[in-house]
């Protein structure tokens, strides 16, 4: 008889480990997924004002100016979109899979304005634009980019989590 | 019917139970993905229309006929006042070649300061500089017309709506822009129908020109015979002097507006320190105080800061207009009553 198709659930193989992590595991899914609802949301409110908005774009010298005039409105405004939606939890794992992207092209970014050698702030909370070379910190920018990308891969491989709207949908309960 | 034919539709239910199960997964996930890619699409969208729901704003010309005088000062810039007013100074240092500038006066900020001038609720300091002279060619020169341009249309009274103009041409960065023609045109577009201007033009992008070839001079010569470290404590204007005593002649810019623009952004980097440093273009201080670069895009926090201030005193002196120009040389003496 055939019994791939049996979920996991049906064939509980649990040790003292993985039974803790699975008691944990929804609580940790909440955390990452409301730490990074919050390190979204901030970054858009930090981007509220266009016009800084616009010129942070336009320091890394990668677009035309109308394409970053239009990216300054509207990376704010989807930041904070996809924080609204980590917080109510809906399409949990998708939200967070199109964080991480994000945050791959944001360190992308980054690391094309460090290798051509710009002096910028990367804009990331705020006020971008040229700053003095000692004053760029492309390397902690990085890391700190990074860190968000992990939790993002956090709430993607492992989307369970309490006070979720998918789970009215019936998804990830 | 035999019994593996009986186990055969038991199994193929059994399959199709299953098939039903994960399309019905597949469905809710379509469902709540849609869901979510609506929200994201309706964040964004009625935002970018909320943002860009300024639309053209108060009618500038209606702004311009409210303007009170507009009075050229010694060093240049131009005072927006009424006469007698007492009110809070804002002064507005901008590069008619930087992007953000442009945003600044052609958006609500612009028309706020403005609508501000003309009621007497401050007195607006137009201040010109040129962040970009020190740049590649195009950009540099670009800048370098756009202020000795709108300082020459100043002399005849129109450094507002001439500026406006400038900064709706404002070339893309990189682009050379601020063509001698269109800079007279834009001068008679605003009503200024002299010789004097046309000239000024000519003689100024001439400069302009020559401003660009003489700093890449300068600053090899620098290099080869200064250190680094003498290089980077050394100001433009030290710079210049040494020059002119290696044979580096700047006096070209003798009299010139160039010259005028260039000593204005050198004193405006000397004025301000600490929390106040001027650092970027376009700034704003009420009363000599930095508002920070989030009230300067906003109207509001403009007019908040404005009203926070007390009256204020303009801190340069009006530009004899006369031509007896010897008159006064004290930049630093007491700030004259709002006078005329």
């Amino acid at each position: 008889m055939d019994t791939r198709d049996h979920p996991p659930a049906d064939t509980p193989t649990v040790g003292p480990w993985a039974a803790r992590w699975e008691l944990a595991q929804p609580w940790v899914s909440l955390l990452a997924r409301l730490g990074l609802a919050g390190v979204l949301g901030f970054a858009a409110y930090t981007k509220r004002i266009p016009e800084l908005s616009i010129e942070s774009v336009e320091a890394y010298q990668l677009f035309p100016p109308a394409v970053a005039e239009f990216i300054g409105y509207t990376l704010p405004l989807f930041e904070f979109a996809l924080a609204l939606l980590l917080v109510v939890g809906l399409a949990t794992r998708y939200v967070a899979a199109v964080s991480g992207l994000l945050m791959i092209v944001f360190i992308a970014g980054i690391i094309s304005a460090w290798a051509r050698g710009l002096t910028i702030d990367c804009g990331c909370f705020g006020t971008g634009g040229e700053v003095t070379p000692e004053e760029t910190r492309y390397g902690l920018d990085i890391a700190r980019d990074v860190g968000f990308l992990a939790l993002a891969g956090i709430v993607m491989v492992w989307p369970r989590s309490p006070f979720a709207l998918d789970r009215l949908f019936g998804l990830y309960r | 019917m035999g019994k593996a034919s009986r186990q055969a539709a038991r199994e193929r239910i059994r399959q199709e139970r299953i098939r039903e199960q994960k399309r019905a997964k597949r469905n809710r996930v379509l469902m709540v993905v849609g869901a979510a890619a609506v929200v994201v699409l309706l964040v964004v969208g009625v935002g970018y229309l909320f943002m860009n729901r300024g639309g053209p704003g108060p009618d500038r010309e209606e702004l311009y006929a409210a303007l009170p005088e507009q009075t050229v000062q010694q060093d240049g810039s131009v005072v927006v006042a009424g006469e007698d007013v007492s009110a809070p100074v804002v002064e507005v240092y901008a590069d008619f070649q930087c992007p953000a500038c442009q945003r600044f006066e052609e958006g609500e900020s612009g028309a706020e300061l403005l609508e501000m001038a003309g009621d007497g609720e401050a007195i607006v300091h137009y201040r010109p500089v040129s962040i970009f002279a020190q740049r590649q060619a195009p950009l540099s020169t670009n800048s370098l017309r756009g202020a000795a341009a709108a300082r020459a249309a100043a002399e005849h009274g129109e450094f507002v709506e001439y500026a406006d103009i400038l900064f709706n041409n404002q070339p893309a960065e990189g682009d050379a822009g601020f063509a001698p023609d269109d800079l007279k045109e834009w001068g008679a577009d605003v009503g200024i129908e002299s010789a004097e201007f046309t000239e000024r033009i000519d003689s100024e992008v001439e400069v302009a020109d020559q401003y660009s070839d003489y700093y890449q001079q300068l600053v090899s010569a620098a290099q080869d015979s200064l250190s680094e470290e003498e290089l980077s404590s050394t100001t433009m204007p030290e710079l210049m002097e040494w020059g002119d005593e290696q044979g580096i002649d700047s006096s070209f810019l003798e009299g010139s507006y160039v010259k005028e623009v260039l000593d204005a952004t050198d004193e405006a980097n000397a004025r301000y320190d600490g929390e106040n440093a001027f650092t970027s273009t376009p700034s704003v201080y009420v009363n000599g105080q930095s508002v920070g670069d989030q009230a300067v895009f906003s109207a509001s926090g403009l007019r908040s800061a404005v009203e926070d201030a007390e009256p204020g005193e303009v801190t340069t002196e009006p530009l004899a207009s006369d031509s007896d120009a010897a008159s006064a040389e004290d930049d630093s003496g007491q700030p004259p009553e709002t006078e005329e």
